[in-house]
C-alpha cells in the first residue's frame, strides 16, 4: 500500500529473508552460548593444566571469532537489510516501536565486538581471571543481544496488550518473551555443543579429540532441558489461533511441525552418538553433518514461529502482504490500486485488466508466493483454476475459512484482475478453452399423445415431483445424489364428478427408447456399496426398481408412484439428454385393457459445476458431468479443510456417500450429530467464496440452470422475470438461513461458515427465519396470495412448515388432486416452454388433454364434462 | 510527474525528532570515522603493497593488523546511524533501497567477502606472498563499490522525483546514474576516506600503536602526505559537488541559509587549517582540525539532505507518541555500556609486558 515491492518473481515469496534468517539463527544462538563454552573450557585448562585444552580452546576461539563476528554479524545485518527490502512497512513499524530496543541491543554489539577481539588477540597475555572476566562479559552482552531481539521478534507473533496500549513494554515483554527466552538460551548451549565437534573432530591428539568430542557431546545434549521446557512452555503461550494455525490449520505447518519434532529427537541421537569413539574421518563428517541437522532444525523451528503468525507480519495488526488490518474495509471500498501509492494503474479498463493484475499480485502476494520458485510456488497452486470465474472465487474467499492467508483487499473489478492475471498470464491458460460454453437449443422430436375427448374415459397426469433431479457421476470418489428419480401419476375417470382412481388398475412406467442401460453410463452400481451400504443388480435402484416397471399406490396421496428410478441423462450412445420422455400407462388390472397413457419428462442432469472452481473438464461432452480430476480435487479440499482422509480412501476404492457424515433430510442420512447438515456445509462454506453476485450466477455456478448451460433446469414461465434468489435468496441469504438453524441446533460449524457472510436482501442475520432443508421450502402461496396473481416476487423467508406442506406433496383443498398433478412440477410449472430439448417437454399433458401449454384445468372440461361452478380445488381456480 | 503521491506516509515517533537527530549526527560521525579508515586504509595497503621499497610495504602490513578491526566497527557503528536514519527518514529510504534492492542486497554479500578477505589478509599476510595484495584488492574493490551504492542510495532517497522509474523496473536494479552530484559526491566521500586513512596512519606512527616493524616516523610521513595530496584534491571535489547540487540547494551554502553558507565557509577554514598542520606534520592538530571539518561536513550533509526533500517533507512534520522510558532505558544501557568497554580497556591496559605469557600458552596442540 504504502511502499513499492521488489518484483522477484522465482526467489520470491519470503526465500530470500528464508535464507538469510536459517544461516543466521544458526550462528547467532552458537554466538551467545559459545561464550559460556570457551570460558568454562579455559578454566577447565586452567584447573587440569591442560595445555592440549587450552590451546583448542585458543584455536577454537579464532573458528568463533571468524563464524560469529563475520558471518553472524554480517548477515545479521543482513536480515535488516532483508526484511527493509521485502517488507518495508513492517521494518519500519518495527523500528518506529522498538528504535529504543534496538539501539540499546548496538550498545550489547559493540560491547560484544570489544571484548571478543580482546579475549581472542589477549590470549596467554592476560591474566587468568581478567581474561575470564572479559569471555564471560562477552557472553552476558551476546545474551543481552538475544534478550532484546527476542522481544522484537516475538512481539510480531504475539503483540499481546500493544494492541491496546501501544505501550513498548507490553509489546517487548509479550506473551511469549519467556519462553522463548528459555527456549533461544536452551538452543544457544546446545549449539556449542554442536560447533564443537567441528573444530575438536580437527584435533590431531586422539585422547584429547575424544575428550573435547564427549565434553560438547554433554553440551549438546544438557540443555535440551531448557529447549524442551521453553518449547512446551511456547505451546502452552501461544493464543489459539496462533497455536492451531501450527497443529494444521494451515496444511504445509503441519508437515514442519513433524519435520521439527523428528529433527529435535535426531539432534539429540547424533549428539549422544558422538559419545562413541570413532575413527577421526567420521567424527569429521558427522560433526559437519551435525551442524546440518541443526540447521535443519532450527530452519524449521523458525518456519513454525514465523508461519504462527499467518496471515499476519505482525499479528492482529499487519497482514504479511504489508496490509493494515484497519485499512481492509475502506480499501475494499474504495479500491486498492487507487490507495496504493506505487501502483501506476489507479483505474481498470478492458486493455489494463491483465497488467493492473500483474500489480497486485506484486502488491498482494508476492511476499509469501513465489512464481515458479522454491518457495510457495504460486503456479502449481494455482494452476487448477482453468477459468478467471474460479480463480476470482478462490481469491473472494481467502481469509475467511482459512485463516493462513489475508483476505483479498480490494474491490471486485481488483480481484477480477487479479484473477486474469494468474489464470490468463501466469498459468498461460487459453481464453478461448474456458469460456463457457453457450450449448444451443434443439428442438428434439416429440409426439403428444392422442386424447380424444368425446370418447375417452380417463385422464392420466404424470409427472416428475422435483422438476430435476440432479445425480453426481462421481462415484468412484463420492456420491452427493444417486440416480433416483420418483414419478407420479393420478388416473381420473372423467364425469360430472370426476374421480381419482386408485383400485383395479395397475400403471407402469416405461423409459424412452436410448435410457434402457443406466448402469454401462454410471459407474454408481459398481462403488453403490461402498457407497450406500447396499448392494444393488446392476441397473436396479434403491427401492429395487428399474427404468421400466410398476408404480405403486400411495394411498395418502391417491397417487401412484415410482420411487427411485435410476435414471441416468446419458443415453446407450452416451450421448447427453436431461429430459427423457418416459410413457406412462394405465391398465385394467384384470383385463390388461389400456385405460390412458400419457408422457411425462423426467428431468436429470449431471451438470453440476463442481469444476468451475475444482479444476478438471466436463466428463462427457465438454457440457457435462463431473471428471475425475475434478471430484478428487473436491475430496483433496475436503481433506486439506477439515483433517480428513477423503482422497486416499477413494483411491483404495473407497468413495462415501457425502450425506453419511452430514445429515440430509432428502435422502433420510443422520450423519454426525456434531457436524452440520448437507445442505448448510454445502451453501454455507461456498457462499464464502461467491459474495454478491449477479442475480441467480452465485446458484447456476453449480446447480444446473446457467441458462447457456445445456440443463436449464429453471423453465417455466417464472424464469422469463424471477431468478433462484427470489424464492430461495441470494447466495448469502440462502446460507444463512441453513446455517442460523444449525447454529440453534448447537452445531459447532455454524460459526466459522457465518462469521464472513454478510446478509443481502434482509437486514440481519436476525431478521431471518432459519430452515431445514428440504422441508422448510419457500411457498408458491408467498406470492400468490390466495391463489392469486403475484404482487410481490421476493418469496424468500417465509417457509413451509414441514414435508407434508410442500409444493411436491400437496393437495388440492379437497385433499383430491396433487399440485403438481395440474401445474406440473418444481421449477417447471405450467405453462413452461424454455426447455432447451424441446418447448413441448414439459407441456406434454396440457397439450394432450387442452391443446395448450396451462394448467391442467385451464379447460374444465378435461377432467369435468359439466362446467363446475365451484371452487372445489383451490379458490380462484376458476378465474371467476 | 508530481512525485508526492508516491512518498509513503511515515510512522510516528516515540520522542520529539531532535533526540534521534541528535543521535544520528553522533553515531554518523563515528562511522565516517572508521568508514574512512577502513575504506581508506585499504586503498593505502594496496598502492603500499605495489611499492619495491621494504618500509612502504610495512605500512601495508602495518594496516592489514588494524583493518578487521575497523570493519567490525565500522558496520557496527553504521547500525546505529541507519537504524535513526530510518526513524526520521525511513519512508524515503525504504523506498529508494526497494528500487536499488538487487544493489542494495549485493552489498552484505559483498561485505561478508570482503571481510574475509581482510582476515586472509591479516591472518595469512607472510604466507600467502603475491597473493595478498589481490585479497586485499579484491576488498578494497568490494567495499568502493559499496560505497558507490551507499552514494546511489542517498542520493536516490532525496529525489522521490526520480522513482517513478519504478514504474518501469521493479526488479530492484535502478541506480542514481543520472544525478549529476552522485559521482562527486562519491569521489568526495571516497578521496576523504584516503585522506582520513592517511591521518590514522600517522597517528598510529604518532602514538606508537605499531603492531608491525613499520617506521613509524614514515608511517606519519607517508601518512601525512596521503591527507594533504587528498584534501587539496578534496576542494576540487567539494567545489563540484557544490555546483553539482540542484540550484535550490546550493543556494542554500551560497547565502540563502546563514546556518548553511556558515557551516561552508566553516568547512573551508578548517580545511586550510588541517592542511596547514598537515604540511607541518603536525599530527595531533591535524587531527583535531580534521575531526572538527569531519563535524562540519556532515551538518553540511545533512542540510543538503534537508535541502533536497524540503519540498515534501521536514523531520519536524513527524507525529509524535511520546514514550520516553524506552530512551532512558537505552541512554541506562549505553552508560553501562561504556563503563563495560572502559572496564575492559582498563584490563588490556594493565596486562603484564608482552614477554608474560601465560604458561599454559607456550606449546600446545
Amino acid at each position: 500500500m504504502n511502499y513499492p515491492v521488489w518484483e522477484l518473481t522465482t526467489y520470491g515469496g519470503g526465500f530470500l529473508i528464508a535464507l538469510m534468517a536459517v544461516v543466521h539463527v544458526l550462528v547467532s544462538h552458537f554466538a551467545v552460548g559459545g561464550g559460556a563454552f570457551l570460558v568454562l573450557l579455559e578454566k577447565k585448562a586452567y584447573r587440569e593444566n591442560d595445555r592440549d585444552l587450552y590451546a583448542y580452546v585458543k584455536t577454537h576461539s579464532k573458528f568463533f571469532l571468524l563464524v560469529t563476528m563475520v558471518f553472524g554479524g554480517l548477515t545479521g545485518v543482513g536480515i535488516w537489510w532483508t526484511i527493509a527490502l521485502l517488507n518495508p512497512a513492517a521494518t519500519s513499524k518495527l523500528i518506529h516501536i522498538f528504535v529504543f530496543g534496538w539501539a540499546a541491543e548496538w550498545v550489547f554489539f559493540i560491547a560484544e565486538i570489544v571484548s571478543l577481539f580482546i579475549y581472542f588477540y589477549t590470549f596467554g597475555r592476560m591474566q587468568r581471571k581478567s581474561h575470564m572476566i572479559i569471555g564471560w562479559l562477552y557472553f552476558i552482552c551476546a545474551w543481552m543481544s538475544l534478550f532484546l531481539i527476542n522481544g522484537i521478534i516475538d512481539f510480531m507473533l504475539t503483540p499481546g496488550e500493544w494492541l491496546n496500549n501501544s505501550n513498548f513494554w507490553s509489546g517487548f515483554f509479550n506473551p511469549t518473551f519467556w519462553p522463548s527466552l528459555v527456549f533461544r538460551t536452551g538452543i544457544s548451549l546446545v549449539l556449542c555443543g554442536v560447533f564443537g565437534f567441528v573444530t575438536a573432530s580437527f584435533i590431531t591428539k586422539g585422547d584429547l579429540r575424544q575428550k573435547i568430542i564427549r565434553t560438547c557431546s554433554i553440551w549438546a545434549m544438557a540443555p535440551f532441558v531448557l529447549m524442551l521446557a521453553g518449547l512446551f512452555w511456547y505451546k502452552a503461550a501461544l493464543p489459539e489461533a496462533q497455536l492451531s494455525m501450527i497443529l494444521g490449520s494451515s496444511p504445509e505447518l503441519g508437515q514442519y511441525m513433524q519435520l521439527h519434532s523428528l529433527l529435535l529427537a535426531v539432534l539429540f541421537l547424533a549428539a549422544l552418538f558422538m559419545i562413541i569413539r570413532l575413527p577421526q574421518g567420521l567424527q569429521k563428517v558427522l560433526s559437519f553433518a551435525i551442524v546440518f541437522i541443526a540447521l535443519n532444525y532450527f530452519g524449521s523451528f523458525e518456519f513454525l514461529r514465523e508461519g504462527a503468525r499467518r496471515p499476519f507480519i505482525i499479528v492482529d495488526h499487519m497482514y504479511s502482504n504489508q496490509m493494515y488490518l484497519d485499512d481492509q474495509n475502506r480499501v475494499n471500498k474504495e479500491g486498492y490500486l487507487k490507495s496504493a501509492r506505487w501502483s501506476s494503474i489507479k483505474k481498470i479498463t478492458d486493455q489494463n485488466m491483465i497488467e493492473a493484475g500483474h500489480e497486485l499480485f506484486n502488491f498482494q502476494c508476492s511476499a509469501c508466493h513465489s512464481v515458479n520458485g522454491p518457495l510457495n510456488n504460486i503456479l502449481p497452486r494455482t494452476a487448477k483454476y482453468q477459468s478467471v470465474f474460479g480463480m476470482d472465487a478462490k481469491l473472494n474467499g481467502l481469509g475467511k475459512l482459512n485463516m493462513y492467508m489475508p483476505p483479498f483487499a480490494g474491490n471486485v473489478l481488483e480481484r477480477k484482475a487479479l484473477a486474469s492475471y494468474i489464470v490468463y498470464n501466469l498459468n498461460g491458460v487459453d481464453s478461448e478453452h474456458i469460456a463457457e460454453k453457450d450449448v444451443p437449443s434443439t428442438e428434439q422430436g416429440l409426439t403428444i399423445p392422442p386424447f380424444d375427448k368425446d370418447k375417452d374415459q380417463y385422464v392420466l397426469l404424470a409427472w416428475n415431483n422435483l422438476g430435476m433431479h440432479c445425480i453426481s457421476d462421481s462415484d468412484p470418489f463420492w456420491l452427493i445424489l444417486p440416480p433416483a428419480n420418483d414419478i407420479y401419476a393420478q388416473l381420473i375417470l372423467r364425469g360430472d364428478s370426476p374421480e381419482i382412481i386408485t383400485e383395479g388398475v395397475e400403471l407402469e412406467y416405461t423409459a424412452p427408447e436410448g435410457f434402457e442401460t443406466p448402469q454401462k453410463q454410471v459407474r454408481f452400481w459398481e462403488f453403490a456399496d461402498k457407497l450406500l451400504g447396499v448392494k444393488l443388480e446392476p441397473g436396479v435402484g434403491l427401492s429395487g426398481l428399474k427404468v421400466n416397471g410398476k408404480m405403486k399406490l400411495e394411498e395418502d396421496h391417491n397417487a401412484f408412484a415410482a420411487k427411485y428410478v435410476p435414471v441416468v441423462p446419458y443415453k446407450n450412445d452416451g450421448s447427453f439428454n436431461p429430459y427423457p420422455v418416459f410413457t406412462i400407462t394405465a391398465r385394467n388390472t384384470e383385463s390388461g385393457e389400456v385405460l390412458a397413457s400419457t408422457k411425462t419428462v423426467v428431468p436429470t442432469s449431471t451438470e453440476m459445476g463442481c469444476r468451475n472452481c475444482h479444476g478438471g473438464d466436463w466428463r462427457v461432452q465438454g457440457i457435462t458431468g463431473i471428471s475425475d480430476e475434478t471430484s478428487l480435487d473436491v475430496l483433496r479440499m475436503h481433506d486439506k479443510n477439515t483433517g480428513t482422509d477423503l482422497a486416499d480412501k477413494a483411491k483404495a476404492g473407497e468413495p462415501m456417500l457425502c450425506q453419511a457424515c452430514h445429515a440430509d433430510p432428502v435422502l433420510g442420512t443422520k450423519g454426525h450429530a456434531d457436524l452440520l447438515n448437507f445442505s448448510a456445509a454445502m451453501h454455507g462454506w461456498h457462499a464464502n467464496f461467491l459474495t454478491d453476485r449477479k442475480g441467480m450466477r452465485a446458484c447456476v455456478t453449480c446447480h444446473p440452470s446457467r441458462p447457456g448451460g445445456t440443463t436449464q433446469c429453471f423453465r417455466s414461465h417464472h424464469s422469463e422475470f424471477l431468478d433462484c434468489t427470489n424464492c430461495h435468496g441470494t447466495m448469502e441469504d440462502h446460507a444463512l438461513s441453513l446455517l442460523k438453524k444449525e447454529k440453534a441446533a448447537g452445531k459447532k460449524g455454524a460459526d466459522r461458515l457465518m462469521k464472513n457472510l454478510k446478509t443481502r436482501n434482509i437486514d440481519s442475520v436476525a431478521d431471518i427465519n432459519g430452515r431445514t432443508p428440504w422441508l422448510n421450502e419457500p411457498d408458491c402461496l408467498n406470492c400468490h396470495v390466495d391463489y392469486e396473481m403475484a404482487d410481490t416476487d421476493d418469496a424468500y423467508n417465509t417457509w413451509t412448515d414441514g414435508a407434508e406442506n410442500l409444493f411436491r406433496l400437496r393437495h388440492d383443498e379437497m385433499g383430491a388432486l396433487m399440485c403438481e398433478a395440474c401445474h406440473s412440477s418444481t421449477h417447471a410449472v405450467y405453462p413452461a416452454t424454455n426447455n432447451k430439448y424441446g418447448s413441448k417437454r414439459d407441456s406434454i399433458q396440457p397439450l394432450q388433454y387442452q391443446g395448450n401449454d396451462r394448467p391442467i384445468g385451464n379447460d374444465c372440461m378435461v377432467c369435468h364434462t359439466v362446467q363446475p361452478e365451484d371452487e372445489g380445488h383451490h379458490p380462484n381456480s376458476l378465474r371467476l | 510527474m508530481n512525485p508526492s503521491p508516491l512518498i509513503p506516509a511515515p510512522d510516528a515517533i516515540p520522542v520529539p525528532w531532535g533526540w534521534f537527530y541528535i543521535l544520528l549526527m553522533l553515531t554518523f560521525l563515528l562511522h565516517i570515522l572508521l568508514m574512512n579508515v577502513m575504506l581508506g586504509g585499504g586503498i593505502i595497503a594496496v598502492i603500499s603493497s605495489f611499492s619495491r621499497n621494504e618500509g612502504t610495504n610495512l605500512i601495508a602490513k602495518e594496516f592489514s593488523y588494524k583493518w578487521p578491526y575497523t570493519i567490525a566497527f565500522a558496520v557496527n557503528m553504521g547500525v546505529a546511524p541507519l537504524l535513526f536514519v530510518q526513524v526520521l527518514y525511513g519512508h524515503f529510504i525504504y523506498s529508494s533501497s526497494v528500487l536499488m534492492a538487487a544493489w542494495w542486497l549485493s552489498i552484505i554479500v559483498l561485505l561478508i567477502l570482503a571481510y574475509y578477505s581482510v582476515y586472509l589478509f591479516d591472518f595469512k599476510y607472510d604466507q600467502l606472498g603475491g597473493l595478498k595484495v589481490l585479497a586485499a584488492s579484491f576488498s578494497v574493490v568490494a567495499m568502493l563499490f559499496i560505497a558507490f551504492l551507499f552514494s546511489n542510495n542517498m542520493t536516490l532517497m532525496l529525489q522521490p522525483e526520480k522513482w517513478s522509474a519504478y514504474m518501469t523496473n521493479r526488479e530492484g536494479t535502478i541506480l542514481n546514474l543520472s544525478d549529476p552530484a552522485l559521482w562527486p559526491r562519491y569521489l568526495h566521500f571516497v578521496f576523504g576516506a584516503v585522506g582520513v586513512a592517511g591521518l590514522f596512519l600517522a597517528l598510529v606512527g604518532k602514538l606508537g600503536f605499531c603492531k608491525s616493524k613499520a617506521d613509524p616516523q614514515q608511517l606519519i610521513e607517508k601518512g601525512m602526505k596521503y591527507f594533504t595530496h587528498t584534501t587539496i584534491l578534496q576542494i576540487i571535489i567539494g567545489f563540484w559537488f557544490l555546483i553539482a547540487l540542484p540550484q535550490p540547494v546550493m543556494k542554500l551554502f551560497m547565502g540563502g541559509s546563514s546556518m548553511a553558507t556558515g557551516f561552508l565557509v566553516a568547512g573551508i577554514v578548517l580545511t586550510l587549517a588541517a592542511l596547514h598542520f598537515g604540511f607541518k606534520k603536525d599530527v595531533v592538530k591535524t587531527a583535531a582540525a580534521t575531526i572538527l571539518l569531519l563535524v562540519a561536513m556532515i551538518f553540511m550533509r545533512d542540510l543538503v539532505r534537508t535541502g533536497y526533500l524540503s519540498p515534501h517533507f521536514s523531520v519536524s512534520k513527524l507525529v509524535v507518541q511520546t514514550e520516553y522510558s524506552p530512551m532512558i532505558f537505552f541512554l541506562v544501557v549505553f552508560v553501562i555500556g561504556l563503563m563495560m568497554i572502559g572496564y575492559m580497556l582498563k584490563l588490556v591496559f594493565s596486562m603484564p609486558g608482552r614477554d608474560t605469557k601465560d604458561p599454559l600458552a607456550e606449546e600446545g596442540a
